[in-house]
This record gives structure tokens, C-alpha cells and sequence, in this order.
């Protein structure tokens, strides 16, 4: 973290290395050309380099700050003239299909593994987990789509992430 | 505050999600900073988050680092940058001026430098065409030299008044093989070698016409030329023309066992 920034070339690059992955999955749940996510991508590294000075350890994690980076690029420039309007990726389906046909083994693996264990979640959990972390939808989204309470997402949402916690992390 | 409720409520993950509005989320950092029940809870909701971001990754082409890290060592003197303190409006002012004389004497010095180097490269271009022109000239006037001659060798190739006498090569050169074209009336004789072999410096060819059982000199000639040569006149009354080897100038008579090649006029 120090030696992100002093603005350390190898720290940002073994970040790169370690969070690109989760910031394009991301970015491509909202943005799908591929090749315009890998530009936001990129946009959000270069931004982390510029702003490092402004991240603040007590208000979260730098996962968290970069995430969230990354939401804001990827709305910004769903947001943007040039972007036309077919933001979603479609069902958990075509996710798994897409990742599939481009020969991205390990991460299918990776994904299947991820619906094996999102299974062990009542439905109405996993439901809000999977729109919001496997489609990019927000909570807010998710409930005025769906017609559910903004409250009754948020609870599941919780719920969802307790057992979560013992599932992956525990 | 009751802690339980307030974590209860989902706003942690809410946060955590970057889903709060501003008013929202400084109210969690507050909340953050005076409970550290709750840096605890959300710490554990980040690493769930984390973790499921992380398993649902999509790994970029490796183009796309490699792009980006060209994009920041591009950029990195310019993070490095410090803006020059500003001080009054006059100074900045001068400073502007300094900084515009500085831009223009640059940009001017390159584009003299620039224009100078396109200079001496026309030059060098230019001297190179010149001599190129020459080399072509030369090469015409060569070639132009060449088809006159073959103009004038096709006239006489064509001109019926001229015979064909047809030289083979003897027992000892039997591939060996020239020809004489000779005109009766005018007494011209032209001269043409098919395949005759390359003599030392100190040697020459000999043409002789026999006329009445005597060989009389038609001149000498290297083994090295192309087309038609024009050799002495001789009168009518040669019966054979013979080419033999002789030291370089020729001879007054034959030397008849160097014999090359031999060949009889068609009585007409």
C-alpha cells in the first residue's frame, strides 16, 4: 500500500495482476463488448494510479475502492452518446456459455464452481446474489425490476452474504 | 446507536456495494470511525464480496497490461511534474512571454535544423539523379551505336549482291565455324564469326582469299567481336576464303597447317 503510493510502477502491476480480473468481470457484467471493457479497464487502472493519494484505508478496502471505481466507469460510459443500449449480459446462461466458447477454462471452472456453491443458498437469496453480482444489476435495480421492496433486497442481500461468509471465507 | 439493527439493516453491504448516496455513506464513515463493530462487520462482507468477484473474474488479454503500463510510463514524468508557484500576475505574465520566446526559438531551431537536413538530403538526391541521367545517356548512346551497326550488318545481310561464303572448321577444329559475305561488283568483304576460339595477345586471325591457286591477304581480326567486319577488298576471281593463325599483324603467306577454317565460292 505504501509502495502503491509512492507510486511504485510494481505495486500497481502486481495489483493488476491480482484484481484485473475481478474489475473486468466486473466491467463486462455492465459493459458487454469486450473490447470496450478492456478500454474501461484500463481507464480504471489509470485512474487507481492518479487518485491512490485520495484512498482512504478506514472507510474500506482497496478491493472495495477499486470496485467501485470500476462500477462508476463502466455507468459512466453506459451513460456516454456513443454507448448503445445493451448493457446486460443477459442470463447467468450466456455468461457461462460466453466464457466457455472463448476457452477461458480455469475461469469457467472457476464460475461453475461459484453456481455449485450459490446453490446452497435458498432461492430467493441466491436470486438477489446472482443479479447483483453475477448481472451487475444494483439493489436498487434489482428491486424496482423485479418489483421488490427495496427493503426486502437489502435483507436477502444481507442474509445472503452471512451465509456466503461461512461458505467462502470461513 | 444499536449496533445489531444498524447491521442488520443491510447498509454495510449497501456500502460496501457503493451504493449509498453521499449524505449515506459519509453517515457510515462516521459510524465506521466511532464503532469498530462495524470496521469488523464490513470487513467480513469485503472479503465475501471479494471472494465472489474474484471466482466470477474474467481475465483481460495480455495486450491490455501491457497497453496500460506503456500508457503510465508514458505518463509517469508528468505525475512527477511540479506546478511553478504563482506569484504575481506581471511575473506570470513575463513567465508566459519567456515561456512563448522559448517555445518559438525551439520550435523555429527544429524546424531550421529540419529544414536543413531535408536540404542536404535533396542535394545528395540530386547528384545521384545527375549521374544516373549520364549512366542512361551513355547507356542510349551505346545502344543506339549498336543497332546502327546492326542496321548497316542487315543491309548487307539482305543485299543480294553479297554472296555468302560459308567457312567450316578443318580435321583439327571441327567446331570452329565463320562466314564471308562478299560482294563481286564492289569488291567489299564483310566478315562474320560463328564459333571461332579466343587466341593469346600475341596472336591474330588471318583472312585469305585464294585467287588462281594464290592466297592474297584480306586482313587480320581478333576472335572477339560481334556482328559484321569489314575486311580489305578483294577482286573477283577468289575460288576459297581460309582463315589461319598468325603472329599479331599477319603474315605475307600463310601459314597453312594453323588452318581453322576453309570455304569454296559457289561458282554462279
Amino acid at each position: 500500500m505504501i509502495a502503491l503510493k509512492a507510486k511504485d510502477r510494481s505495486a500497481l502491476e502486481y495489483l493488476y495482476d491480482h484484481y484485473a480480473g475481478a474489475m473486468l468481470g466486473v466491467i463486462s457484467r455492465i459493459i458487454k463488448k469486450e473490447e470496450l471493457a478492456e478500454e474501461i479497464l484500463q481507464d480504471v487502472f489509470l485512474k487507481v494510479w492518479d487518485k491512490i493519494g485520495s484512498y482512504d484505508q478506514t472507510k474500506g478496502r482497496l478491493f472495495t475502492w477499486m470496485l467501485n471505481i470500476a462500477r462508476n466507469q463502466a455507468i459512466d460510459k453506459t451513460r456516454s452518446k456513443e454507448f448503445s443500449k445493451d448493457k446486460k449480459t443477459g442470463d447467468i446462461d450466456n455468461f457461462v456459455d460466453r466464457i466457455n466458447t472463448e476457452g477461458f477454462v480455469e475461469q469457467r471452472v472457476e464460475v461453475i464452481g461459484l453456481l455449485q456453491l450459490l446453490k446452497e443458498l435458498p432461492d430467493d437469496q441466491r436470486f438477489i446474489i446472482d443479479q447483483h453480482y453475477l448481472k451487475g444489476y444494483t439493489q436498487a435495480e434489482i428491486s424496482e425490476e423485479f418489483n421488490l421492496p427495496l427493503g426486502t433486497v437489502k435483507t436477502r442481500m444481507r442474509l445472503a452474504m452471512k451465509v456466503l461468509r461461512k461458505l467462502l471465507v470461513e | 446507536m444499536n449496533v445489531e439493527a444498524y447491521i442488520s439493516s443491510g447498509i454495510l453491504e449497501s456500502y460496501a456495494q457503493g451504493e449509498l448516496s453521499e449524505q449515506e455513506r459519509l453517515e457510515v464513515e462516521n459510524n465506521l470511525r466511532a464503532y469498530p463493530e462495524l470496521r469488523k462487520e464490513l470487513s467480513m462482507i469485503e472479503d465475501v464480496q471479494e471472494a465472489l468477484l474474484q471466482k466470477a473474474a474474467q481475465q483481460p488479454r495480455a495486450s491490455v497490461k501491457l497497453d496500460l503500463f506503456a500508457k503510465i510510463d508514458a505518463g509517469l514524468p508528468v505525475t512527477k511534474v511540479v506546478p511553478l508557484p504563482v506569484t504575481t500576475t506581471s511575473a506570470t505574465n513575463w513567465k508566459l512571454a519567456v515561456a512563448a520566446a522559448v517555445t518559438i526559438a525551439l520550435i523555429s531551431s527544429y524546424l531550421a535544423y529540419d529544414y536543413r537536413d531535408k536540404w542536404i538530403k535533396t542535394q545528395g538526391s540530386l547528384t545521384q539523379l545527375i549521374a544516373q541521367n549520364q549512366r542512361v545517356a551513355q547507356d542510349y548512346n551505346q545502344v543506339n551505336q549498336r543497332l546502327n551497326q546492326l542496321e548497316t550488318d542487315l543491309n548487307i545481310l539482305n543485299n543480294p549482291a553479297f554472296e555468302r561464303i560459308v567457312m567450316t572448321g578443318r580435321p583439327n577444329t571441327p567446331n570452329a565455324l565463320a562466314s564471308v559475305y562478299w560482294n563481286k561488283s564492289s569488291q567489299e568483304v564483310y566478315l562474320s564469326i560463328q564459333d571461332m576460339k579466343t587466341l593469346t595477345a600475341e596472336k591474330q586471325y588471318q583472312l585469305w582469299a585464294i585467287i588462281d591457286g594464290k592466297p592474297v591477304d584480306a586482313g587480320v581480326f581478333d576472335g572477339s567481336f560481334t556482328g559484321l567486319l569489314k575486311m580489305k577488298n578483294i577482286t573477283s576471281g577468289a575460288s576459297t576464303f581460309a582463315v589461319t593463325i598468325e603472329p599479331k599483324g599477319g603474315s605475307k603467306t600463310p601459314s597453312l597447317e594453323t588452318m581453322q577454317v576453309a570455304g569454296n565460292v559457289i561458282k554462279g
